[in-house]
């Protein structure tokens, strides 16, 4: 089986989450993917755990990487990676302007080294504005993007939902490959963009879109779950054993036949007996008719009556569900893999199908530093002893 | 120069994760082909509003999401309607469906069908569950959603689950699609054939949920997979606080330098000496009470004044902002994440989501809205399929095209 990005190089400085990720992607499919390290300076940690004894971020957001760990501090430490990066197809970082033009691994500096680079940077909010310098936090880019006060029932605090920065991941790597695309023609490289804010809004899009179309109250503050606009299309309720049921069916007069009779209803009941009435002058009515129907029976019976007459319509279920799924492994959504230490361990696997170069995992994450000599022997030429030198000086490590 | 510039796409998608994916490469220049059922198109025509709004006087929902696109009007029922259709495959580089496998077997629309016609076809689809596996029910993004288990970790606890928006998983999936039509066309270069590529509404939305999940997977914690209160965070530094008027965003690590200078910001109020405050741990382990401290100070001020003295203390933060002020963001336009075109349907200018992802040389734009149903059906069957004025007329009377 052959790999969809064999042959490309992409230098990888990024240190965020969704920024790392977005190189693991290319690996995934057989990119070359060096990995910069820098010495002496931590992972941003943020969330204040204790360590988790195996670092499941790093696995997910790494594998598939070479690590190459240089002392940036110093001018010769970032001469190596700025010859890396002078024969890299791709360089892909996700850190502050001010810090990028400092260490002299901005575009410019690099693209004159390499005039068909291909350089991606994600930041928190687009490399124009007044706010383009603001940390990458995806929590600052939720806050921005309207969303959190109506995600909520009424009175209850704003969301925090933490999805918006995964659009970013794949928004660098779709931009990557629409370059790389562009360069294969014409020869040419350019600079790629997007940000956390991008990411966040694209993932609003239809809540968004019809907003700036229509506008209105009813977009900025929370709606009641039982002030739904179709009883039977995004709305959710309880079930006898308090797990929660969620129904699409926005087209409701193409489901009303089976639908009706599973929550007790005649199907010729002069109150529901057209989409119009079921959304329009008896859509509250009917949207009590329901709570009080799901709740006479536990979520397993409205599974399996929802399957039966193939509606569409499932429970609400927390992550033990795809995490026991035979559906998610077959199609390698998520992977058990055996750890040197932990033995086997369950890590996100691969969200994109491909018949004849499938996405794989080539090799865990790696260590600091562990691919340091092979990077610096096979791919810039370094002899044996320049590398010993550097090591003991301390350049790499 | 568009970066993606002569390459053709049958776009053979209804609703919104599928049609989506093609929007991509539409923006940065693929000619997009809408292929959609005479008699009333892609059913994400009559999806006018949401939420039980009065309906705009724009398409808004079908016009956005099928930018850039021509459109053309088959019946796939018929044996000249696929016919045409072959031959639109042999003319193209990629086909992208989100039709049931059922139907794309009726139409004799499968893989090994049109690889046939054109092995260098890259062949997409976005399917609810995956390509493999024995899982068949349908998929809108709401219900594959409920399953990954990303709805149910959302909210107070007690609270019902949280949907994160409308279509947040199909534009997901969508967007994944695009990028492994791109990793396809890349593998082309390569080996000169085309490939199946899907990205499944359930693949997708599993990626989605990848900070909290991955945690999961690893743990097996409920800290991530069920509902948190916001009384009770990790980092009580890093949380929403209500104010005087507005939420705001707080983002400011647990360490000494970050607590100073908020106590610092807060003025008398501050809890700099508070004993059960002092120090990181502390600060962890009595989360709930520094909650409920901060929300009392921090009510004592509107949000603006707050976000002036933290903007000059140097610490991250943000007002939660809501859809209107998102509209009015000067941010989002002077990046093009919102944008103004040209909407025929209403003839003035109207507001839209613009271009995420940014190339310097070879940027994207969106040159229209979505088309009209079937308006391009007749060029592209005499300019790229080379028929006959005649044979057209003949493939109207067999019902093949409207």
């Amino acid at each position: 089986m052959s790999r969809a990005l064999g042959g490309l190089l992409v230098v990888d400085l990024t240190v965020e989450f969704w920024g790392s990720l977005a190189g693991a992607m290319l690996g995934d499919f057989g990119a070359s993917v060096v990995r910069i390290d820098a010495l002496g300076a931590p992972e941003p940690q943020r969330d204040d755990e204790p360590a988790p004894a195996w670092n499941h971020r790093a696995e997910l957001v790494h594998r598939n990487k070479a690590s190459l760990a240089v002392d940036l501090m110093s001018e010769r430490g970032r001469d190596i990676v700025r010859v890396l990066a002078s024969k890299a197809d791709v360089v892909l970082t996700d850190r502050p302007r001010a810090q990028l033009q400092t260490l002299g691994f901005d575009y410019e500096s690099l693209a004159a080294l390499r005039a068909d680079l291909i350089y991606a940077r994600g930041s928190g909010f687009g490399p124009e504005g007044p706010d383009r310098d603001l940390p990458a936090l995806d929590e600052l880019a939720a806050a921005r993007t309207g969303m959190m006060p109506i995600l909520p029932q009424p009175g209850q605090p704003p969301v925090y939902p933490g999805h918006g920065q995964m659009y970013t991941t794949i928004m660098l790597a779709f931009g990557i490959m629409a370059a790389l695309h562009h360069r294969r023609r014409t020869g040419e490289g350019q600079q790629v963009d997007t940000s956390l804010l991008a990411g966040n809004m694209y993932g609003a899009s239809l809540d968004l879109q019809a907003f700036l179309a229509i506008g209105g109250e009813r977009f900025l503050h929370p709606i009641s779950r039982l002030d739904a606009g179709n009883p039977m299309s995004g709305t959710v309720y309880m079930s006898e054993d308090g797990l929660w049921v969620t129904l699409t069916m926005p087209d409701t007069d193409r489901w009303w036949p089976e639908f009706a009779p599973l929550v007790g209803l005649d199907v010729v009941d002069p109150r529901f007996d057209s989409h119009e009435k079921r959304c329009g002058e008896h859509r509250l009515e009917m949207m009590r008719v329901l709570e009080q129907a799901f709740r006479t029976r536990p979520a397993a019976h409205w599974r399996q009556v929802f399957l039966e007459k193939q509606l569409s319509a499932d429970v609400i279920e927390d992550y033990a569900f795809p995490a026991a799924d035979p559906q998610v492994y077959r199609n390698r959504y998520i992977v058990a893999l055996e750890h040197p230490s932990l033995g086997a361990v369950k890590t996100l696997g691969f969200p994109i199908f491909m018949s004849d170069s499938p996405a794989r995992l080539f090799r865990t994450a790696p260590c600091r530093g562990q691919h340091s000599f092979e990077v610096l022997h096979d791919v810039l030429g370094y002899g044996e002893d320049d590398i010993t030198a550097l090591r003991d000086e301390g350049t790499i490590a | 120069m568009s970066a993606l510039e002569g390459i053709r796409v049958v776009d053979l998608t209804v609703w919104f994760q599928g049609p989506v994916a093609a929007q991509h490469l539409a923006d940065f220049g693929a000619e997009v082909i809408h292929v959609e059922r005479p008699k009333s198109g892609d059913q994400g025509r009559g999806v006018r509003s949401i939420k039980a709004l009065p309906v705009g006087d724009w398409n808004q929902y079908f016009l956005v999401i099928n930018r850039n696109k021509k459109s053309m009007a088959l019946d796939l029922k018929t044996q000249a309607g696929r016919d045409i259709m072959y031959r639109l495959i042999e003319h193209s580089d990629v086909f992208l469906s989100n039709l049931t496998s059922d139907n794309l077997e009726a139409w004799q629309l499968t893989h090994d069908k049109l690889a046939a016609v054109n092995s260098r076809l890259v062949y997409a689809t976005t399917t609810g569950y995956g390509h493999y596996g024995t899982t068949k029910k349908p998929s809108f993004d709401m219900t594959v959603q409920a399953l990954t288990g990303i709805m149910s970790r959302l909210g107070e606890p007690e609270e019902p689950p949280i949907y994160l928006g409308m279509g947040s998983g199909d534009a997901y999936g969508g967007l994944m699609a695009a990028f492994a039509i791109l990793l396809a066309l890349h593998q082309r270069e390569a080996t000169g054939k085309g490939q199946m590529i899907d990205a499944s509404l359930y693949g997708a939305q599993l990626f989605l949920a990848a900070p909290t999940l991955q945690a999961y997977l690893a743990t097996g914690s409920t800290r991530y997979s069920r509902q948190q209160s916001r009384t009770a965070p990790a980092n009580p530094l890093w949380n929403t606080y209500p104010t005087k008027d507005r939420w705001v965003f707080l983002c400011v690590p647990n360490g000494a330098e970050g607590w100073k200078r908020l106590c610092r910001s807060l003025g008398a109020a501050a809890p700099a000496t508070d004993p059960r405050f002092d120090t990181a741990k502390k600060r962890r382990e009595n989360a709930t009470a520094l909650v409920a401290l901060l929300d009392e100070v921090l009510r004592g001020q509107d949000a603006a004044e707050w976000l002036r003295r933290w903007r000059e203390a140097g610490l991250a933060a943000s007002l939660v902002a809501n859809l209107a002020e998102l509209a009015e963001d000067r941010q989002a336009w002077d990046n093009d994440y919102l944008m103004k075109t040209h909407c025929d349907e209403v003839s003035r200018e109207v507001t839209i989501r613009g271009l995420p992802v940014r190339l310097s040389k070879t940027p994207g734009s969106v040159r229209s809205l979505g088309p009209e149903l079937g308006q391009d059906t007749e060029l592209i069957l005499f300019e790229t399929l080379g028929y006959s004025w005649d044979e057209i007329a003949d493939l109207k009377a067999k019902g093949a095209i409207p």
